[in-house]
């Protein structure tokens, strides 16, 4: 259990992040958190090691997260995280803020509900695929292996994705 | 003027602000422990259907395997069907001395109907004698002048 708990304090950030961006709710990501890493635990004797632990316990985030949005039908009640005193002074984000985004009384709080509504208004595999990429900064191969598709499918899902991204924020990216 | 659908530039940017998102202080030091007691109460056992679909889950090799030898299994059980189902009506038609034809009279009942003669219905209880039919037979559930049952004996029916 203490090997185990090494593990829980390596990966959480990132598996809670996966699935909170999946969501936008934090009561569901703690719930889908806890529950994917019960879950690895109890499926370790099925690892075998032919890909990396991380891939392996991202897969179960990811398959997790797919089926709660399916069962809910999309019906995700945003609970939003609030955002670190960096945001503020990320250059790119004031940039947003106070030059190119047209509603120039849009702050912060306001962007960040726009943006989480148009990631919801994605499918879960389009939505997976912005998050892992544009979000959590992994490869295309490693969303392939995660994903258990090629990269080409990728790739494709990216583009789709970023494209419908953009229309949803259109009045915010001028 | 609308942002060139193939220039994410300014999207990218915005996404930043997911990165910015951060749980309750004090979140993911408290996470493990919650963990560790979800697991040490027993939550989460896995049962037999759990872990197959386990297998199912993480080892495609395994779902391509098991589909097919089900699907081997299949073939080969509509094959053996569509081989042994002709041999076996074949080996009875075989067999029988008899048919459904040669069970049927010889005199069968195509002879003609003679009209002249009387029709002779047989009763069910073997008389053939409309005018005269056979006295009823008496019932298990006959009683007798006082109300109680009455014995009853075939051995003097006609």
């Amino acid at each position: 259990m203490g090997a185990y708990d090494l593990l829980v304090r390596r990966y959480q950030e990132r598996i809670y992040a996966t699935v909170y961006h999946m969501t936008s709710n934090h009561e569901d990501a703690n719930d889908l958190t806890q529950e994917t890493f019960i879950k690895a635990f109890r499926a370790l004797r099925t690892f075998k090691g032919d890909s990396s632990f991380y891939t392996w316990i991202y897969r179960i985030a990811v398959n997790k997260s797919i089926n709660f949005l399916k069962q809910r039908k999309n019906r995700v009640q945003m609970s939003l995280n609030d955002m670190d005193v960096n945001a503020e002074n990320d250059p790119d984000l004031v940039a947003l803020v106070s030059e190119k985004t047209p509603r120039r009384d849009l702050n912060l709080a306001e962007l960040q509900e726009k943006l989480n509504a148009a990631l919801l208004r994605l499918s879960e595999h389009h939505r997976m695929v912005v998050t892992l990429h544009d979000i959590q900064g992994l490869s295309h191969e490693e969303i392939g292996h995660i994903m258990d598709c090629n990269i080409g499918t990728v790739r494709s899902r990216l583009f789709y994705a970023r494209q419908q991204m953009q229309a949803y924020l259109s009045d915010y990216l001028k | 003027m609308n942002p060139d659908p193939n220039d994410f530039e300014a999207l990218l940017k915005l996404m930043a602000l997911k990165r910015h998102e951060q749980p309750p202080p004090g979140y993911f030091s408290r996470l493990p422990d919650t963990i560790a007691a979800r697991l040490e109460r027993g939550e989460g056992q896995l049962g037999f259907w759990e872990t197959f679909m386990d297998h199912l889950t993480f080892r495609p090799a395994f779902v391509y395997s098991f589909s097919l030898a089900a699907l081997g299994a299949l073939t080969i059980s509509v094959i053996y069907s569509v081989r042994v189902q002709p041999e076996e009506s074949a080996q009875m038609a075989g067999n029988n001395s008899y048919s459904w034809q040669s069970a049927a009279p010889e005199q069968g009942l195509a002879s003609p109907y003679d009209s002249s003669q009387p029709l002779h219905v047989a009763n069910w209880m073997g008389s053939d004698n409309v005018s005269n039919p056979a006295p009823a037979m008496p019932s298990l559930f006959d009683t007798g002048a006082h109300g109680h049952p009455m014995p009853v004996s075939f051995a003097g029916s006609p």
